[in-house]
């Protein structure tokens, strides 16, 4: 049923006439109403962008913008967000990523998602920036975007099947020209735990973003574009590009994304002391090398990129009868030594089932691993086990499922410990589960995880490129760490504001700036690549303040204090009370916040 | 002298279409690949990983089919000539590698940059060569 | 005293083929001081990031002792 376009309410000029208009933008949001069955095409707010530049950046602020706080992240109020960002949909290397956020059920923050694939490319070249999906329907429905065609199926069909089995029953029928992004039975449950999947194996993983798009009983979104992207001087732009492209993208820095994948962080981790082992008990794992890199390109099939990648991390792997396009780091610590298991083929085979289940890796390999220690401690029984690999499988489909022991676990370690106990070492800052990177290895790592703002994430401010891997800089540590803390995070929020993929590098803001202005026509700035970073971070923050989150929710679990680490480099390390709590004090002062986390007025009206 | 030809090693190619953008670029003003010149993607199907390598081959098929005498390959690349092309399309239905694009009565087909392809030189793991 | 100095990520080609070579040292030497008898100043080289010694992470400046196996790894940035 094709969707009653109820007016274009767009013009060529936006409503000022001093605002600049910028190229490499489409200039067009897509909002579609599921409710009503309608869609409505409006201009971009060039204010917003000339701020926050897009995906990431520009969401969050769409967001404040069109969200009241205290709305339900399951109701009908929650938008769901696909933003891209200027440098989507042109060959600049790395930009294909497509930002998918809403408020998250899981921690009650925005969450904002980073997914590859080719849906980011695919968006902007149906000719749209962003498009919104308000309210719910009754039934399952799945949309299809096709340039300016915008049209709505029934999905019963396909209610209920995994998200391999519904992504593989629609391609069938429309073909490898469109994106599909689709959710499987754990986002359809409303599960905490629940990803949207992109053309099969890459994901938006995090904060439960699957139940939103369960919530408004979206089985899938099918995208297609035949337009274009627009840049002034096209010819010079594209040949400087394509230089930056063979010298500074793909080069020795970054041969590893080619050649292992995020696999090449396994031995770094390792030695470094900051790979996480027995749901956080101890770090490093003396195993590790039975299912590194060099064991992975014994079974892997084939590499792929994203749309406009340079570098194609993705390794297309069978080990028996496992098959996927991964796993990647988070996902081989997650379901390997955080829970005493060392091999490559349950790697694979768990990685396989979370992707059609569509769970997030990281979340349920960590709850797992926390109900294997409530196991093990004899506090309770879930039925999974330290090392017990059949068990493991089994429960990522229970939890999707919600079955048994499962519906116990389905909505993450926060909710489970607060039932069962076991608060202690249930890993997580605001309801998101750890990733793999242990803080008593970095110490400023727990901090990055407690001021994140979605909730414990490590694509936000990666203390440990400071910390650990740098030849001379300690690590168990509280002075000066702020500092540390707000650059990563400054220039991590300017990266994913631009759309470009983490593994792009090191983050250069002349280049950056260089990029923007190529594009847009409009002169971008060192400085101001250094400002939107920092605005992102803070109107991140103010979305959160809005919902009442302060000091007192930037924590992490207890295990930090109580709990020495045992192995590795950072053997016996513990953080203290005083020590997370003075780089807290140090970060607050830097971002211009109260001693309570907030921003004051003045700042927020910045914004 | 051997006339060049692109030649595409799968094993290299990361599926990222940059190949199609650029090539839009240069010959249509913006980055459209849905105009592109050449059409190369990967893509999961069946439990594998597949490939779609449309790109020209320098066969002739077109130059053969042509009834108008429209298209000619003397510098070594395929040539349409826009006076004589009435966009029949029948170049379209004979392309092996399904890489004619026919738009506005006018039949559009790589010309390889002149012997200089913006392909070639944009591709990250040289997936694409020039040989 | 005898020990390993092994290469990894982007700093693999600083021994021109070999992955690792074996250099005599005096006792009490740093880890620093056994990359130097190597032919590498980690001063030098920009994407230079950490050591481990028998695959645990140390200072650039913690001794080392007879036998030990060093790795020196590139700079990871990482997520």
């Amino acid at each position: 049923m094709k969707a009653k376009i109820l007016e274009e309410k767009y013009t060529a000029q936006a409503a000022d006439p001093n605002q600049t208009i910028m190229s490499a933008y489409q200039n067009r949001v897509l909002r579609i109403y599921l409710d009503k069955q309608e869609a409505v095409v409006e201009p971009l707010r060039m204010d917003f962008a000339e701020k926050y530049v897009g995906s990431k950046g520009l969401v969050i602020r769409y967001m404040y913008e069109d969200m009241k706080p205290g709305i339900d992240p399951l109701g009908p109020d929650n938008n769901l967000y696909f933003t891209t960002g200027p440098m989507s949909g042109t060959p600049i290397p790395c930009s294909g990523k497509l930002s998918v956020a809403a408020k998250s059920p899981a921690t009650g923050t925005m969450n904002d998602c980073s997914v590859g694939g080719h849906c980011g490319i695919r968006l902007k070249f149906a000719g749209y920036d962003m498009a919104v999906f308000h309210g719910q329907m009754d039934k399952p429905t799945y949309v299809v975007i096709e340039d300016d065609e915008i049209t709505f199926h029934d999905a019963s069909h396909l209610w209920g099947l995994t998200s391999h089995e519904a992504e593989r029953e629609l391609i069938k029928e429309y073909g490898t020209e469109y994106s599909c992004l689709s959710i499987g039975p754990a986002g359809e449950n409303l599960n905490y735990i629940s990803c949207i999947n992109c053309d099969y194996y890459r994901q938006a993983g995090r904060g439960g973003i699957g139940a939103v798009m369960g919530s408004k009983k979206l089985k899938a979104i099918l995208i297609k574009g035949t337009q274009g992207v627009k840049v002034p001087n096209i010819k010079e732009v594209t040949d400087r590009i394509v230089e930056i492209t063979r010298t500074v993208c793909v080069c020795e820095d970054t041969d590893y994304v080619f050649d292992e994948g995020t696999y090449a962080f396994l031995e770094a981790c390792n030695d470094g002391g900051i790979l996480p082992a027995h749901n956080f008990s101890a770090a490093t794992d003396i195993k590790w090398d039975t299912y590194n890199g060099a064991v992975m390109k014994k079974y892997r099939l084939g590499k792929r990129g994203c749309g406009s990648c340079a570098l194609g991390c993705g390794n297309f792997m069978q080990v028996g009868d496992a098959i996927v396009e991964g796993p990647e780091y988070e996902t081989t610590a997650a379901s390997g030594p955080q829970c005493d298991i060392a091999s490559i083929e349950h790697n694979v085979r768990f990685n396989m089932v979370v992707d059609d289940m569509g769970m997030d890796s990281i979340s349920t390999g960590m709850t797992i691993a926390w109900a294997m220690e409530m196991a093990e401690k004899g506090i309770h029984d879930f039925g999974v086990h330290f090392g017990n690999e059949e068990e493991m499988i089994q429960m990522v489909k229970d939890m999707a499922y919600r079955r048994g022991a499962g519906a116990e676990l389905a909505d993450g370690v926060k909710v489970a410990s607060e039932k069962w106990g076991g608060t202690d070492f249930a890993m997580h800052s605001k309801g998101l589960e750890f990733p793999q990177y242990e803080p008593r290895g970095s110490f400023a790592m727990a901090n990055s995880y407690a001021v994140s703002d979605r909730g414990a994430c490590h694509m936000r401010s990666y203390t440990p490129n400071e910390e650990v891997f740098a030849a001379s800089v300690p690590p168990y540590t509280y002075e000066d760490k702020g500092i540390v803390l707000y650059n990563l995070g400054e220039s991590n929020a300017i990266k994913f504001s631009c759309c470009l993929c983490d593994l792009f590098g090191t983050v250069d803001y002349p280049l950056m700036a260089e990029l923007l202005t190529m594009i847009t026509g409009r002169e971008w700035t060192v400085e101001e690549m250094a400002e939107v970073g920092r605005r992102v971070l803070n109107i991140g923050r103010a979305f959160n303040q809005r919902e009442g989150f302060t000091r007192e929710h930037d924590i992490v679990p207890q295990r930090m204090f109580k709990d020495k680490l045992k192995g590795g480099p950072a053997d016996g390390q513990v953080l203290t009370e005083e020590g997370f709590q003075d780089i807290l004090d140090q970060y607050y002062e830097i971002m211009g916040w109260d001693e309570n986390g907030c921003l004051p007025q003045e700042l927020l009206d910045t914004l | 002298m051997a006339t060049k030809r692109l030649k595409f090693n799968k094993a290299l190619c990361i599926g990222c279409q940059l190949c199609a953008q650029v090539c839009s670029a240069y010959k249509e003003g913006e980055y459209i690949p849905s105009k592109a010149r050449l059409a190369i993607e990967t893509y999961y199907e069946d439990g594998s990983l597949k490939y779609k390598d449309d790109f020209c081959i320098l066969c002739g098929m077109c130059m053969k089919a042509c009834p108008f005498d429209a298209i000619d390959m003397d510098k070594g690349w395929i040539h349409v000539d826009p006076e004589k092309c009435k966009g029949c399309g029948l170049c379209a239905k004979k392309c092996p590698k399904k890489v004619v694009r026919i738009r506005d009565k006018m039949a559009y087909i790589c010309d390889t940059c002149e012997g200089d392809p913006n392909c070639v030189k944009t591709c990250p793991h040289n997936a694409l060569t020039f040989e | 005293m005898k020990v390993t100095v092994a290469l990894r990520g982007t700093l693999k080609k600083l021994f021109d083929g070999p992955l690792e070579k074996v250099v005599e040292i005096p006792e009490g030497s740093t880890c620093n001081d056994a990359l130097l008898a190597a032919g590498i100043d980690y001063k030098e080289l920009k994407n230079f990031g950490f050591v481990s010694v028998n695959n645990l992470r140390v200072m650039i400046d913690s001794e080392v002792k007879d036998g030990d196996y060093i790795k020196a790894f590139s700079r990871v940035m990482g997520g």
